[in-house]
Order: structure tokens, then sequence, then C-alpha cells
């Protein structure tokens, strides 16, 4: 006879880890709202290679996180390593792209102005954040639930031998 | 405790045509009734009129004496479960079970408990992380039945489940109905045209035509008493033969030949001298060695039995299993006699028995 906490791990055997999948989803909606609020910035420091790389690399972001979705929607553990990194990667880009615009000035009608103005900073740095933390809270709970999964299938074998 | 009751039901449609005449039964707890009948006769109607997907032009619908005539479909507690299986494709099996009861918002763990339940009933515990389209027929039809029993409605209702499935695996899961159906001891209404479910599943058979009920009774009532040459004809493979005959001098005269029938035969057709009636002989009520003339057209072996198809006395066609392996040839002659002989009025078609006038 299983107690609720078994019942609670076996009904994984069939069902879905939405909780990661959707996390990771959302993770994807932050990052969207992100380059969204970036390509405001103002059009004098918008051209540079560092802005063109950024467009690719939420590209392959985008691309990267639905797919771990799928994977740990599945309960599979690696993607959970891939979520991880793809969280440190959004942490650092706040380095790469809204500390430096915030920082470097541009000359608009012979005034000077900050690239990316504070309201504007704010909002990216707290998007990617979202973003990143939306990432590790995935990333943990597949780990959590597919090693635990991972046990009691290894027991359900283990009575069945 | 399911005891369901249904009272005068009629079935009018909006152009004033009536599927359903006059429906009356009373089905008892934990019984399988049984619709069986041709195409058109009203035996779905009146299953969608109990499930409630069909209103109910006249009369009751009684479910353990609550009267359910005008209550909506999803407040009967009753699961029906439909011919072309009606899962969902991009759910898996174990998903598909579930669903009823996570709509209902059942606990999470309930409903796991049950769908597991269900599924080792039905022995589809290794299917579960299957998609629909990834089963069989016979496996597609059994999680049908499967999101049935998670519900534990208080009547299951079958619309030619196995209309879908090929000739092995429709034996296969009629068994597994039947299993079914005393494992869970459920009240149950079970439509078919196919006879052979009906005779195997059925404690009691409701045989319809044109929307009115010709009989209801055991299989064995309906196949040894049928009370007219519908359900005589209907019941039984291959059909009963009939021929037009008249009882005079103790025996049945028809067209180029004659039966002699036995003192109690001439008693039940007592008040019929000179009349015509119509005799019925099922094709396994007749055995070889009689002394009835037949010239044989075609002969099919079926293992035990062997059918053979001819023509006697005036050109009337006969059809005949024999018992064992017989290799007749078209044209072949065969004396062949009548071992059990039913009877039917002429005008009403009704059977006639002993006293009944």
């Amino acid at each position: 006879m299983m107690n609720e906490q078994s019942v609670r791990l076996d009904r994984m055997r069939f069902t879905k880890n939405t909780t990661s999948s959707r996390l990771a989803i959302l993770a994807i909606v932050f990052d969207v709202l992100y380059f969204v609020s970036l390509y405001k910035i103002n059009v004098d420091y918008y051209y540079t290679l560092i802005m063109g790389a950024s467009i690719l690399y939420n590209l392959v972001f985008m691309l990267a996180a639905f797919l771990s979705s799928e994977g740990v929607k599945n309960y599979k553990q690696g993607f959970s390593y891939v979520l991880c990194v793809l969280g440190i990667i959004q942490i650092a880009r706040i380095f790469i792209l809204p500390i430096p615009a915030h920082a470097t000035t541009v000359k608009v009608g012979g005034a000077e102005l900050l690239a990316m103005s504070d309201g504007q900073f704010t909002r990216v740095v707290i998007y990617l954040i979202a973003s990143a933390a939306c990432l590790f809270a995935a990333a943990a709970v597949n780990l959590v639930k597919s090693r635990a999964l991972k046990a009691h299938i290894a027991s359900l074998e283990g009575q069945g031998a | 405790m399911a005891e369901l009751s249904l009272h005068h039901i009629d079935k009018i449609y909006d152009n004033n045509v009536q599927a359903v005449y006059d429906f009356n039964i009373d089905i008892k707890d934990g019984e399988l009734i049984v619709l069986v009948g041709p195409s058109g006769c009203g035996k779905s109607t009146t299953l969608r009129m109990v499930a409630g997907l069909e209103d109910i032009s006249n009369g009751n619908l009684l479910l353990d004496g609550r009267d359910i005539t005008r209550v909506p479909a999803k407040d009967r507690d009753m699961a029906m479960v439909f011919q072309n299986y009606a899962l969902y494709g991009h759910m898996t099996i174990y998903e598909n079970m579930a669903f009823s009861l996570v709509l209902r918002k059942e606990d999470p763990n309930v409903i796991h408990k049950k769908v597991l339940a269900a599924a080792e009933i039905l022995g589809l515990t290794s299917q579960l992380n299957k998609k629909p389209s990834q089963l069989s027929g016979g496996q597609r039809q059994r999680v049908a039945m499967g999101r049935s029993i998670v519900r534990s409605p208080k009547v299951f209702l079958f619309d030619e489940p196995l209309s879908n499935l090929d000739a092995k695996l429709r034996g296969a899961t009629r068994r597994e109905i039947l299993l079914l159906h005393k494992r869970l001891n459920a009240t149950m209404m079970y439509v078919t045209h196919d006879q052979t479910e009906a005779l195997t599943l059925a404690d009691r058979i409701v045989c319809m035509s044109m929307g009115h009920v010709q009989q209801i009774g055991t299989p064995l009532e309906l196949y040894d008493s049928p009370n007219n040459t519908f359900v005589a004809g209907f019941i039984g493979l291959p059909p009963m033969n009939f021929f037009d005959v008249t009882f005079q001098d103790g025996a049945l005269k028809g067209k180029g030949f004659e039966v002699q029938l036995s003192d109690e035969e001439k008693a039940t057709l007592a008040d019929y001298n000179r009349k015509q009636i119509t005799l019925g002989v099922r094709p396994e009520d007749i055995a070889e060695g009689g002394s009835l003339t037949v010239k044989v057209f075609s002969n099919e072996n079926l293992g035990m039995n062997t059918l053979v198809h001819g023509h006697m006395g005036d050109n009337l066609r006969v059809s005949a299993k024999l018992r064992g392996w017989s290799n007749y040839r078209a044209g072949d002659t065969v004396q062949l006699g009548f071992k059990r002989k039913h009877f039917f009025d002429k005008e009403t078609t009704n059977a006639i028995r002993k006293g009944d006038r």
C-alpha cells in the first residue's frame, strides 16, 4: 500500500514536469521583454558589433531554452545543467550591454545624454535577473524531481526483482 | 447500486420523425442489457437519450428511483464508451484516463490511484506513457473503457464499442467486457447490431426494429422462443428459414413439401386448422435423414459444421447447418428433416404458442 508521499512520487512516472518547463518558458518571455526594452536604446549607441551579437545570442538563447524546457518536461537531468549555464549567461549579459550603455553618453541635438536612461537600465536589469532566476529555479526543480523519480523507479525495480 | 428504469420513452425529432416508440424496461442493479437490432432501429437513439445526449420527447427516465429525464448529461453519473474511442491524440493514455477526473478537480493522488487501478484491470499498465496512436484498436477501446471506469459511474453505456475492430480482436475485447462486467458488477447498457455480441454478453436482450421493442428477454428466450418472425430472423446465424405453410390433417403443407407434426405441435396449432401460418426452422435444427428432398446449390465447410444451401419443394430456399464435414456439390440431392419447429401467425407475425388463444 503506497502512502501519499509514494503516490506523489509515483505520479511523476506518468506526468510531465510542467513546473520546470513553464519556468523555462517564462525565462524566454523575460528575455523577450529584455531585448524589446534594450532595442529602444539611443540609435548612436545601437549600431555596434556587440548589439549585433546580442541579437544573434537572443535567437540562440530562445532555441536553447525552449529545447531545455522540453527536456526538463521529461525529467532529463542534463537539461538542468544547460538551464544553469543559460542562467549564468543571462546574469553576465548585465555587464556586457546594459552597464556600459548606462555609463555611456551620446550627443542628441547638442545635448549630452545617457545612452541608456536610468529607467530603461533598471527595467532591462530586472528582466535579465528575472529570466536568470526562472532558469535557475527550473533547473533546481528538475534536478530535485528527476533524482527523486530515479530513486523511485530504482526502488520499484528492486521490488520487482 | 444503480437501477435504471425507462418508462414509455418516445423520441420524436423536430421534423416529426419518430425514432423510438414507447420504450419500457426496468434494468436491475448490475445487469447488462444489450440493445440489438438493424441499423436505424432506434437503439443508439435510446442509449443517447439515457446518456442525456438526446432529449426525451415523452416518458420518464429514472435512476435509482430519481427522475433524471431533464437532468443534463454531465450530472447523470453515467459513462459512455463510443465506437470511435474519442481519445485525445495529444495526450498520453494516463492523461486520457485521468482527464475527466482532472476536470472535476479531484485530488491528483486520488486520480493516480484510480487510473492505476483501472489500468491494472484492463491490462494497460505498461501502456500508460504511450499516445493513443501507438496502440492497437483493441487497446484504444480498452483505454476508452478505462476512462469510464475511473469515474466509477452508476451506469456504463456502450455504443457499438467493437464495431471498429477486426473479428479476432472483437472476440477478445468482447470477453474482456464480459470479465469487466463480472468484476465491476456494474449496471451496463450496450448497443450493438451484432447478435453474437448480444447473445454472449447480455443478461437480457432488447431486440428492436423500426423504433419498436420487439422482445425483451434472456439470450436463450430470444433464441429459443422468439416473439415474432423479426426476432426469429434476427437472432441466430445463419438466420431462421421461413416457409408459408397450411396446417391441415395434422401436417404442414407447403409448396411442394409436407411436414408431419408431433402431437404436441398439433395441439399448439389446434386453432389454426386449414389456416396459413409461417413455419420457422433454424438451420441448426435441420438434420440429415428426413423426408424432405433438398437440391444443393452451395456447400460451406465451417470446420465443425457444414452449411448447406439448397432448394426444396417448389423452389423454396433452405439453409441447413449439418454436423461434421460434408462435401455436397451443386446439383446433389440430400434428404433432410426438421427437428425443431417454430410457428408464427401469418397475419400478425407473432409466435404461436400453446395456450395463446
